[in-house]
């Protein structure tokens, strides 16, 4: 027999890992998640490039160009809810009640669903960028502004996907996190520079507008596209991100212990 | 000597309902205690309060020595759990799942990989290895799960009705499978609500009833404590029930009880049934069917109790909707 007492001491983040996989194997039982992933994403840069595109900038082209990369985000923003909804089938299922009863970090088993559903972000975010740029986008700030803009975009969706994991620990029915995503993704979508221009919204939201964390992406995201530099508008995301995992991972943590050892 | 597993006076309340009401149970290293109760008797309580899963609200659950609350993180690392409920990734093969597992414990891919094999060979399951465990036959799940809780070699394994559900073949691979962890060293505390697993299986047994312990000692204790065996006897014809119950009462001086065109007789041992039935076959008299039969959980409860287990369960299941 073999010996089971294994020496290497793995940790949080290696365990993280390991769940992560796990969530991304089922994947080959499931090959449709891969098309589901940027389906959203993909049909909003669609609708709108074409419906509203013309309407708002002339023509959908010049549209594509200003817009297109920030309409990119907000649809996989929309996908975040992805999250809430995996944790809660995996918790429902009961797949979770050995984890807890096993010597194994609470971070690591709700990381894993994040760190899984950034892996797939990535890959929508693949997919439906190649669909703008086969539909004429063009990026001025080269390799390393598509790099680095990529990078803040993944990093604020694993920022933003927290929150959703605290729902999915807390929501007590599927629709009520669809719900959720509605009235907090919506309304922070919409209020932004990501494909208006802020003067042209009403007084108040404007002053919200302004710190909306969703507009200081989009502006980091234009300023690293066109090759120049964000300066505020990073330092100001930066803070959001950081602000968002201070909150929601603690929270979570607690609403998990509350879950599953009540 | 340092008991397994020690409980005393658990209390635990969800709103109005008192799950466990001052349970109590031991079980010394290396025996089987089995935990033997309807639907909402409270067993599965007492295996998350002992397995970590739920805190308590009163009395002490030990584990190893140690205080379940208290000591959380060691007693996760030298207990298995197999819950009521598979815990297993459906969307996984059968060996994802057990690799994942000793990944997560920490072992090196390499170890993780040797170990899922090994466990998969010992639970038969090398042919279904590459398949979704959502796909496996329910004796199937079973023996993943069981594979699944001894991943990393556990000191006291905690089984939520293991067989529940199971058809008669199965059930007992799987009570093989249990009595070799148990010859190797491995505590377990089952819960069943079938009197005859926890016969099979266990070195004790404790009955429990709304989270408390009715009853409890050695299967042999239990089933002298509630009358041993009963023979059923079903005459041809009805008129030849009389006779039979007189039959009974002379020959072992048991008092027959007569329902559903059969005469049920209370008998302490086999011996006892023999020898009823041979004065039957002296008296000429035709029987259209006879059995000796182990007493039902419901018996049994009814014995102890007063009330019937299905009872307990109504009560169960208002506490499940609560």
């Amino acid at each position: 027999m073999t010996d089971t007492t294994w020496e290497t001491r793995r940790g949080p983040l290696a365990q993280s890992a390991s769940m992560a996989a796990r969530t991304l194997a089922s994947t080959r039982s499931n090959p449709a998640t891969l098309i589901e992933f940027f389906m959203i994403p993909l049909m909003i840069l669609l609708s709108i490039t074409f419906f509203m595109g013309g309407q708002m900038m002339g023509t959908w082209q010049d549209f594509l160009q200003y817009a297109g990369p920030t309409i990119i985000v907000m649809g996989l923003f929309f996908a975040i809810p992805a999250t809430g909804l995996g944790l809660f089938g995996d918790l429902k299922a009961g797949v979770f009640d050995r984890l807890t009863a096993m010597p194994v970090s609470r971070f690591a088993l709700l990381a894993g669903r994040v760190g899984a559903d950034m892996v797939r972000h990535a890959w929508a975010l693949l997919v439906v960028g190649g669909v703008a740029f086969a539909m004429g986008y063009r990026v001025e700030g080269g390799v390393l502004g598509v790099l680095a803009a990529v990078g803040v975009v993944l990093l604020f969706l694993f920022s933003a996907s927290w929150s959703m994991v605290l729902i999915g620990l807390t929501a007590r029915t599927e629709d009520q996190i669809q719900t959720w995503m509605i009235a907090l993704l919506m309304p922070l979508a919409y209020t932004s520079s990501a494909f208006i221009e802020i003067e042209t919204l009403p007084g108040a939201v404007q002053w919200w507008a302004e710190i909306n964390p969703m507009t200081a992406l989009s502006e980091t995201m234009r300023a690293l596209l066109a090759g120049g530099s964000p300066g505020g508008d990073l330092a100001a995301m930066l803070a959001w991100c950081a602000a968002a995992v201070a909150v929601f991972v603690p929270l979570s943590l607690r609403a998990y212990r509350r879950k599953l050892t009540s | 000597m340092q008991h397994a597993i020690e409980v005393r006076g658990l209390v635990k309340t969800f709103g109005a309902v008192r799950a466990l009401d001052g349970a109590d149970l031991t079980a010394p290293p290396g025996t089987v205690l089995g935990v033997l109760g309807p639907n909402g008797a409270g067993k599965t309580t007492a295996v998350r309060v002992l397995s970590t899963l739920t805190r308590s609200d009163g009395g002490s659950a030990r584990v190893l020595g140690l205080d379940v609350a208290e000591h959380a993180g060691e007693v996760r690392s030298r207990i298995g759990l197999t819950g009521q409920y598979a815990g297993l990734d459906p969307d996984l093969t059968g060996e994802q799942n057990l690799v994942l597992l000793a990944r997560l414990l920490g072992a090196s891919r390499a170890k993780a990989k040797a170990r899922a094999a090994e466990l998969l060979e010992r639970f038969e399951l090398t042919e279904a290895a590459t398949r979704a465990a959502g796909k496996y036959s329910g004796g199937m799940r079973r023996r993943l799960d069981l594979a699944a809780s001894i991943v990393r070699r556990p000191e006291v394994l905690f089984l939520d009705e293991p067989t529940t559900g199971l058809d008669p073949a199965s059930r007992s691979r799987l009570w093989e499978l249990v009595r070799e962890l148990v010859a190797e060293g491995t505590t377990v505390l089952l819960t069943t609500q079938y009197l005859e697993e926890a016969d099979h299986l266990a070195d004790s047994i404790a009955v429990i009833d709304s989270g408390r312990v009715i009853a409890s000692g050695t299967p042999g204790e239990l089933k002298q404590a509630v009358g041993g065996l009963v023979l059923r006897l079903e005459p041809v014809r009805t008129e030849a029930l009389p006779q039979l119950r007189d039959l009974a009462d002379w020959t072992i001086g048991a008092r027959a009880e007569i329902e559903e065109g059969r005469a049920v007789v209370p008998v302490g041992h086999a011996g006892e049934a023999t020898a009823v039935m041979a004065r039957v076959t002296q008296a000429g008299i035709d029987l259209a069917s006879f059995g000796v039969d182990e007493p039902t959980l419901d018996e049994v409860f009814l014995n102890l109790t007063g009330h019937r287990a299905e009872a307990a369960g109504e009560t169960e299941r208002e506490a499940a909707a609560l």
